[in-house]
């Protein structure tokens, strides 16, 4: 557990009035506040800090405290025994570390260690109203697969917050797609409903196949002979293999529509976008002298 | 209490809000409410919403006024986010290694 420079956080001297705390507080607040930077956890763990920061020091009796001890906070204790012993007047640290009964969920979740060493686990007071003691906590989880997995409809484990959860990803779910699962987020307090489930998926891209929409796109090599006098090739789909007949004098980049054998629309059960195959023709190497021959020939021609 | 519903005024002891607070949002069409035996009460799927008006107004001091403005532009920027991924999808089609 780390000391928390609480005044740098904010990026106020040690000095500052409680106004430049909280004109410095309301602009990292306003930049880094998780609801205006959805999704970035960067951002939800930065404003963390400086709401912590600023429940320190907007607090006169917080304030005072943390600037007591200062990076001795690990003997604060110590010293208020200390001071206890001596017959000082002191401030009880009971006068901080109340809380208030809505500030659970928040106050031990959401504060470092150092803080809650310092102040207690509840001390949470301005921050407290600000975290959701009724309904739960909503989860943000990322769920990656690769291409081949998200195109069928299948079941998927996942481990959130310590908890197994088996979902069924529909085909055709899309890379940076979004689902909700209501109710699966933390539990709610005081008789208020679940958090959701929000799941964001990665789909790592396939070395053979490259998705469009709902249109796949692969390349098939044929030989020069084959694309010049024409032949068959076999070509392998993601879930069957098709036989496709290549025409003579096929020009290499050439594509092919196999219509239906692309990627299944989501949630649209039996529809399939398209499968683009895209012909590269592969030029002999290693020419016998009879070869290079004859093609001089036919050039000649 | 309705089932499932959940009471605009224990919502606000909860959040530390005035009932005004959440009646003004409800007049500025963010939220719906609804009123049984003169007891007014929200679907708890309206709660995220709610709870992300009160996490603005009590973190940012934005006042009720302006949330729609703000309400409006994250819609927005959401729009765009779904944008920017659905072209980095495509850009990934025709640059392989970048996205």
């Amino acid at each position: 557990m780390d000391f928390i420079d609480y005044y740098s956080v904010l990026g106020v001297p040690k000095t500052a009035s409680d106004d430049d705390i909280k004109k410095a507080y309301r602009k990292l607040a306003r930049k880094h506040h998780p609801d205006l930077n959805p999704d970035d956890a960067e951002a939800k763990k930065k404003f963390q800090q400086i709401n912590e920061a600023n429940e320190v020091l907007s607090d006169p009796g917080k304030r005072k405290k943390y600037d007591q001890y200062g990076k001795d906070w690990q003997h604060a204790d110590q010293f208020d025994e200390a001071r206890r012993n001596a017959g000082q007047q002191q401030q009880s640290r009971r006068q901080y570390a109340g809380g208030d009964d809505f500030s659970g969920g928040f106050g031990g979740a959401d504060f470092s260690d150092f803080f809650s060493s310092m102040f207690g686990q509840d001390a949470g007071t301005g921050g407290g109203r600000r975290q959701a003691k009724f309904r739960g906590q909503d989860y943000q989880a990322e769920l990656h697969l690769n291409l081949r997995d998200a195109y069928t409809t299948h079941k998927q484990t996942m481990n959130v917050d310590g908890k197994n959860i088996r979902i069924t990803v529909p085909a055709g779910i899309d890379n940076g797609q979004k689902i909700k699962l209501s109710g699966y987020g933390s539990p709610g307090v005081n008789g208020g409903p679940n958090g959701d489930l929000y799941i964001t998926f990665v789909i790592a891209d396939d070395s053979r196949y490259k998705r469009k929409g709902n249109d796949l796109y692969v390349d098939e090599e044929i030989d020069l002979y084959t694309a010049l006098l024409g032949g068959e090739k076999i070509i392998e789909t993601l879930d069957s293999k098709v036989k496709l007949t290549v025409p003579p004098e096929t020009q290499n980049g050439a594509k092919v529509r196999l219509k239906g054998k692309g990627f299944p629309v989501y949630k649209q059960e039996g529809t399939f976008g398209d499968l683009y195959v895209q012909w590269q023709i592969k030029l002999p190497t290693n020419l016998t002298e009879e070869q290079r021959e004859l093609i001089r020939q036919v050039a000649a021609m | 209490m309705q089932p499932n519903l959940i009471l605009i005024n224990e919502f606000c002891v909860y959040h530390h809000v005035e009932v005004e607070f959440v009646q003004l949002l409800e007049q500025r069409g963010l939220i719906e409410t609804q009123t049984i035996q003169q007891a007014t009460y929200v679907q708890p799927e309206q709660l995220p919403q709610l709870e992300k008006f009160v996490r603005l107004h009590q973190d940012l001091a934005i006042h009720p006024d302006d949330l729609d403005v703000v309400n409006e532009l994250l819609e927005r920027l959401e729009y765009m986010q779904q944008r920017v991924t659905h072209l980095q999808n495509r850009l990934v089609f025709y640059e392989p290694s970048g996205s």
